[in-house]
Order: C-alpha cells, then structure tokens, then sequence
C-alpha cells in the first residue's frame, strides 16, 4: 500500500495529520494504519486531523474517520478535527453523515488546547 | 357558426357587443366565467363586469373608444361575476366593422387568470421572503462571538442560506460561538427545530459552538410537546444570557469597574 500520501507529525505528545484535498480510498486506509503505528509508538494523548484542505467528504471517508476516532480512543487518545469547510459540513449535515464522538475545533492551536484540558464525558457536546 | 365556434371554446369567454356596448351574444364559456346565463345578460351593458370604482372612472367607454380607434385594446384586471366576487382577466376587445368601415360592434375575449395572478403573487411574495433573508446581519458582538438574530419563518430554503451564511462567517472571523436568536422566529415547528438541530451541528463539524438564544415560554412548550430533543444544544431563555454564556466558553469573565458593587 502506498503510504506517501500520509504523513504523521507527533507535536509533543500529539499527533498531526494533514489530509491532502482529494484523498481516494486507499489513502484514507492509510491514514488509519499509519495513525494507530503512530498512536502505538509515541503513546500520544491526541491526533489532530486537519481536514482544511478537504474540498468533499464521501461516506467512506466520513466512517474512516469516525472508526479511526473510536481505535484512538481505546489507545487512550483523544481525536480533533480541524478546518472543515462550511461547504463540507453543510454537505455533511445534510447527508446525516455523523462524525460521532469526535471534537473539532476552528484552528490546531485551538485543537491543541483542547488536547491538553482534560476530555468531557459527553464527548464533543459542551453543556 | 360563429356562434357554434364561440359555443365550442371552453377556457375563453367570447361575447359580441353592439356599438354602445351592450351584449348581443354569450357563449358557454361566458356563463361559466361570469356566472349570468345568457337570457339574463343579452342587451345589458357590459359594464356590468366591472368593479364599480372602474365604471366610474370611465374605463369601459375609454375602452370602447380604444379600440374603436386602434381596431384592438387589451387590458389585464380586476372583473366581477354575477355573485360580486372578483377575478383576475385578460381581456380583448376588437372592434368589428363591415366592408365600408361601419362600426358593427365589438368582440370581446375574456380569459380568467386568477390562477396565473396567485402564483405571481406567491413567487413575489416568496421573493421578497428571500431578499428579506439576505439581509439577515451576521454580526460579530464580541471577539470571538458572532450574532444571527433570526426573524421570520424558517423554511428548508431559508435554512440553507442561514446555514451557508453563518458556516462562512464562523470560518471568516474564526469565532469559537455563534449566537442563534430566535426571538423573531413567531412560531417553530418540528420542521423548524430539524433544521435548527442541523444547522448547529454543522456548526459543529467546523469546531465552534451554537447557542440558541430567545427560548420565550411559548417555544420552550411547544418544543417539549413536539417532543423535540434539544438536549444537545446549548439554548437559553435570552440574548444577554446566551452572551453570558458565550463569553464562559471564552473563559472571559465580564468585570465592574465599581467594586462597591
């Protein structure tokens, strides 16, 4: 499998990856691959996912994402999405695609800050 | 046979007036439109199927007159039936004269467009919803706060732009809160509370956070009898308090300067 596509940048002790504007499938098998290894080798506290340069969000793409949040999570990391497009989240809402369990965030260095506060139990839902 | 041709045409009221304007003929067509039977209206005058403040104003002899002088007049508006309720018509009088040039009389085609009228009205109306959207403010109140104070009723296609509006300026102005009023939504349905559930989450996918203010006692009702789970999204009573609430999530803590109180 071709991983150049995906490239994982630990921060600290958090993870960052850039997705590239059109990512195809097999891109996106990569992008969980490499991330758990990652997640595996650095025992990271986070991955930030930044997805500005993402112009559609597929289904598969959507569920990718949300199922690599969930693997994160069970290695104790929590996961941020960042910069969508509103052209993509309104797609998004309107498909009633859902990215359950995931946070996002305006810019990484907002997402950096909520890596470091402690996670809500209610997960992306302030109350 | 011009009678049986006139007879033969349903959608087009075809009646023939003298030269002073009185009917001389009345087809099926006619009766149905204008509700009077032929027996009832053949030698009247046909001002008859004008509103009042028309008549008055003369329009039926300038009409006469019109296309006396022009061979045709056409004219769009308001005609009364037998019953006295109004309808919208379309309306052709040709005038008809005989081979030296002696006025014979008038032909008159009336067509009923009261259903074309209510659709322009509805698309004007609809229009003018849309334009009033458009100039729905987004405003940022604070640094990292910004405002949509909706008036009006939601519908699917309002939401769109509201959504579109509001995603690009959270994106703009990178603001981590978005104030959604909806003191001037007058009522909300479950229709309306789907697409503020959408709205906010899209809002959401972006990383910021909704807060729904304007909740007045009426609302709050009928969302919990529609059985409408808000339960997700932040919603609070006023505009001031969902801005309390706002600058929390900043972590900003509003101060007087008076310490006395």
């Amino acid at each position: 499998m071709n991983h150049a596509a995906i490239s994982v940048i630990k921060v600290k002790d958090t993870l960052m990856v850039t997705m590239p504007s059109d990512p195809d499938d097999s891109t996106i098998a990569a992008l969980q691959e490499r991330v758990l290894e990652s997640m595996e080798r650095h025992a990271a506290k986070g991955l930030i996912l930044d997805i500005s340069a993402v112009e559609t969000l597929d289904s598969y793409f959507a569920r990718t994402v949300t199922e690599t949040a969930q693997m994160v999570l069970l290695m104790g990391g929590r996961t941020i999405i960042v910069g969508m497009r509103p052209a993509v989240a309104m797609t998004a809402t309107q498909m009633g695609l859902k990215l359950n369990r995931i946070e996002t965030a305006l810019s990484v260095d907002r997402a950096l800050e909520i890596v470091d506060t402690p996670p809500k139990p209610s997960g992306n839902h302030r109350q | 046979m011009l009678q049986t041709l006139a007879d033969t045409i349903s959608d087009y009221a075809i009646i023939f007036l003298d030269p002073n304007g009185n009917v001389t003929t009345w087809n099926k067509a006619a009766e149905r439109l204008k509700g009077w039977t032929a027996e009832e209206i053949i030698g009247q005058h046909f001002s008859k199927f004008y509103p009042p403040e028309d008549v008055a104003k003369g329009k039926t002899e300038l009409e006469l007159k019109t296309a006396a002088r022009d061979g045709r007049f056409e004219d769009e508006g308001w005609r009364i039936r037998k019953d006295g309720k109004r309808f919208w018509a379309n309306v052709i009088l040709t005038a008809l004269r005989d081979k030296n040039g002696n006025l014979l009389g008038y032909g008159k085609v009336t067509r009923d467009l009261s259903e074309r009228r209510r659709t322009e009205e509805q698309i004007h109306k609809q229009a003018q919803e849309i334009f009033e959207m458009a100039v729905v403010p987004v405003v940022q109140v604070w640094e990292g706060v910004i405002l949509v104070p909706l008036i009006g009723t939601l519908d699917s296609q309002r939401t769109q732009q509201l959504m579109e509006r509001l995603l690009n300026k959270v994106t703009e102005t990178s603001s981590p809160v978005a104030l959604l009023d909806i003191t001037g939504v007058p009522a909300i349905d479950s229709q309306t509370a789907q697409h503020l559930i959408e709205t906010v989450s899209a809002v959401r996918l972006l990383g910021a956070e909704v807060i729904l203010t304007g909740v007045r006692p009426s609302i709050a009702q009928t969302l919990v009898h529609l059985g409408i789970d808000l339960s997700n999204v932040i919603t609070r009573a006023s505009l001031a308090a969902g801005l309390r609430m706002a600058l929390n999530i900043l972590h900003l803590n509003v101060v007087s300067h008076d310490s006395t109180r």
